[in-house]
């Protein structure tokens, strides 16, 4: 497993379609997809937002979650924005939502061989190698 | 030698802070959160159960930290977190007054121990437009950050757990 984290429109989805070689549109968005095509894609990006539709369902847990991943998908380029660099929000969704992002990528972290981070479109991979 | 961790919510920024002070005597973990609401207080017994069995020493003190009583022969001292106690400083006083309070008490906690680790937070990367109070809050944040990163002997930011260093090397 690999994870690219960044801020928005920082070109994480470019970079993880290079990485694989394969095209953006073979990159199933974490906005809009099933939660089970994760459990086969080769990468999904909008993890954050996947995270948050996990969270409205309130079915299961994200950390969990992640590790069902990892587990049956062990291949897998998760690509999530960084949310929780901001102020509380008022809302308590919207905290869960931050919280749950948070620990899912960390977990996701723990999990991934590497792990890359792309600021201002430069990537560091700030953990392990790329294969 | 002062060490400050920072990064985003829930980005493991406490546990890489303990990890810092393993192995280390007598220590000190300094707590500026005000157990109000369910929230704070589950967000403190989280923190508690992360620091069990660590050898912490807990002194909760929500502003003033210079008036905390540190033992004699304390090796190292955790303050967690500077944002909270940046937002108890400014609701007890102004803002001016409350940056150079902060700093000021860091290097009298600086002087008292061997490893001073200090947690904060990265709350300025949303792009949201908050309140005049708000962003009072963050432009404090932001220089007590700043204030504190350039005594410190090395800064880290925990981006998903994992620890990036932004200055100098943890020895």
């Amino acid at each position: 497993m690999i994870l690219i984290i960044g801020g928005a429109y920082e070109g994480k989805t470019g970079y993880a379609a290079k990485i694989l070689g394969i095209s953006e549109s073979e990159i199933i968005n974490g906005s809009i997809c099933d939660f089970c095509e994760v459990y086969s894609a080769k990468a999904v990006n909008n993890f954050h937002m996947l995270i948050k539709r996990l969270t409205e369902i309130n079915e299961k847990d994200a950390v969990e979650f992640v590790a069902d991943i990892c587990g049956k998908n062990p291949n897998i380029v998760i690509i999530s924005d960084e949310i929780g660099c901001g102020i509380i929000p008022l809302d308590k969704n919207e905290r869960r939502w931050r919280e749950e992002t948070g620990r899912a990528c960390c977990k996701a972290a723990e999990l991934s061989e590497a792990v890359v981070r792309i600021n201002c479109g430069i990537s560091s991979v700030i953990k392990g190698e790329l294969p | 030698m002062v060490i400050l961790v920072t990064g985003g919510s829930k980005s493991g920024k406490s546990k890489i802070a303990e990890e810092l002070l393993s192995g280390i005597g007598r220590k000190i973990y300094l707590a500026t959160m005000e157990p109000f609401g369910e929230e704070a207080k589950s967000a403190i017994s989280r923190h508690r159960k992360l620091r069990e069995g660590k050898g912490f020493e807990t002194i909760e003190r929500s502003r003033d930290i210079r008036g905390s009583d540190i033992p004699n022969g304390t090796e190292g001292i955790l303050v967690e977190c500077l944002s909270t106690l940046c937002a108890n400083e400014i609701f007890s006083s102004n803002e001016k007054a409350s940056v150079e309070k902060i700093v000021s008490c860091i290097k009298l906690l600086k002087e008292k121990t061997k490893r001073l680790v200090i947690v904060t937070s990265s709350v300025d990367r949303d792009g949201i437009e908050y309140t005049a109070e708000v962003e009072n809050y963050i432009r404090v944040l932001c220089e007590v950050n700043s204030r504190v990163a350039e005594l410190s002997d090395v800064v880290i930011e925990a981006v998903c757990g994992i620890p990036v260093m932004l200055k100098g090397a943890v020895l």
